[in-house]
């Protein structure tokens, strides 16, 4: 090679290129002083560039991103997480832990297949006790209508019958709904001021 | 194993599949992985310690945000340092704060504010006077860069600070390859221009 190297052909060889075309320049470095010296200082710069150091970010960086992030937990992953944070980390003691849950389910299992066999007992069981909740329920209504707006209320509402029972208990829900959103409301208003 | 020590054994691409399944613990790896290098490239770009740690943060809560987004082709972190890129980027065009002091904030009021806010580049394990030397080469270099434009620049602390091949680099910053190479070529020579009375 009869002339100096080419600022790109210094390139090529500070960035390490293989191949048939650098094996001539890398012939001339190697004779020609001042292209030589060109290339070490293309390396020096090289080398301070890579000395660099990477700054430190202030100690709530993190946290402060973390702010601004909106997580999207699948349920899943949350129920995963829950139960995760219950096992053990010890060995001996998750092992425990394990066959502890594996007894509880041995009993609710066999406790299911006894209640199985003897469907007909649970069944009325389980019909009684509705039944007894209905009625419990419906008396304690029936005496809050009384004490809230009097006898009269009352007879009414054992005249009207379920569907009576019902519509009061629905326009006390829909009472009760505008009231907490009236709330909120005017709680928002607030904060804005 | 607790999680955040499986999470770093892990490849980007894998914490990032488990950050879009909403494992809180992976965002967080994805942030300690990467707060260092890019908040020093945004650093580097304007100067300005305080500036540079919101538009990271900007950046992290926008990929962060948007991890549903990431294409596992992709090199993870040449996704999001094309976002610290861009945002820089934009920030310097809003600004037209295109050269910089490596003496501390523009926008410090007080000679206080300028000392707290400047560069300061220090060697580790040296001798004192290697240090001296080696502080002032050190602000040299980063007084260069600074005055380098923005696109050489971005393209030059990819290349030599963050090790990136030319190739990620064009895919960073949505360049052709050629203009990357020529960037960098233009940066290196200006760098060497400008650091000529250091070596001689």
């Amino acid at each position: 090679m009869n002339r100096h190297l080419l600022p790109e052909e210094i390139d090529q060889l500070l960035d390490g290129e293989v191949g048939f075309g650098t094996a001539p320049l890398k012939q001339h470095v190697r004779t020609c002083a001042e292209c030589g010296a060109e290339l070490e200082s293309a390396r020096a710069l090289v080398g301070q560039l890579e000395q660099l150091p990477h700054f430190a970010v202030s100690p709530r960086f993190s946290e402060q991103v973390m702010e601004r992030v909106h997580v999207f937990v699948p349920w899943h992953v949350a129920l995963a997480d829950s139960v995760r944070a219950f096992v053990p980390r010890q060995r001996r003691w998750r092992t425990a832990a394990w066959a502890g849950v594996g007894t509880l389910a041995s009993l609710v299992l066999i406790a299911v297949l006894w209640v199985a066999t003897r469907l007909d007992a649970t069944l009325f069981v389980l019909e009684l006790g509705v039944e007894r909740v209905r009625a419990a329920g419906a008396w304690a209504f029936s005496n809050l209508v009384v004490s809230l707006f009097g006898d009269t209320a009352g007879q009414a509402l054992s005249a009207s019958g379920p569907a009576g029972i019902v519509a009061v208990l629905l326009i006390t829900l829909l009472t009760a709904l505008l009231a907490v959103g009236a709330l909120r409301m005017v709680v928002a208003g607030a904060r804005r001021r | 194993m607790p999680l955040s020590l499986e999470l770093s054994n892990l490849p980007d691409a894998d914490v990032a599949a488990l950050a879009r399944g909403g494992r809180e613990a992976a965002f967080h790896e994805l942030v300690r992985r990467y707060e260092r290098p890019v908040f020093s490239l945004i650093y580097r770009m304007v100067r300005d310690r305080e500036l540079a740690e919101d538009l990271a943060q900007d950046t992290f809560v926008k990929v962060l945000n948007h991890i549903d987004r990431y294409r596992p082709e992709f090199k993870f972190s040449s996704w999001l340092f094309k976002i610290a890129n861009n945002l820089t980027i934009d920030y310097l065009r809003k600004r037209r704060l295109d050269t910089v002091s490596i003496d501390g904030s523009p926008h410090a009021a007080t000679a206080a504010e300028k000392e707290a806010t400047s560069f300061d580049v220090s060697a580790r394990g040296e001798s004192p006077l290697d240090e001296i030397e080696s502080r002032e080469l050190g602000g040299a270099i980063e007084q260069a860069i600074a005055k380098l434009r923005p696109e050489y620049r971005a393209c030059i602390l990819l290349r030599h600070v963050e090790d990136r091949s030319y190739e990620e680099i064009a895919a960073t910053l949505d360049l052709p390859l050629g203009t990357v190479k020529t960037y960098i070529h233009r940066a290196r020579h200006e760098l060497r221009e400008a650091l000529g009375h250091l070596r001689s």
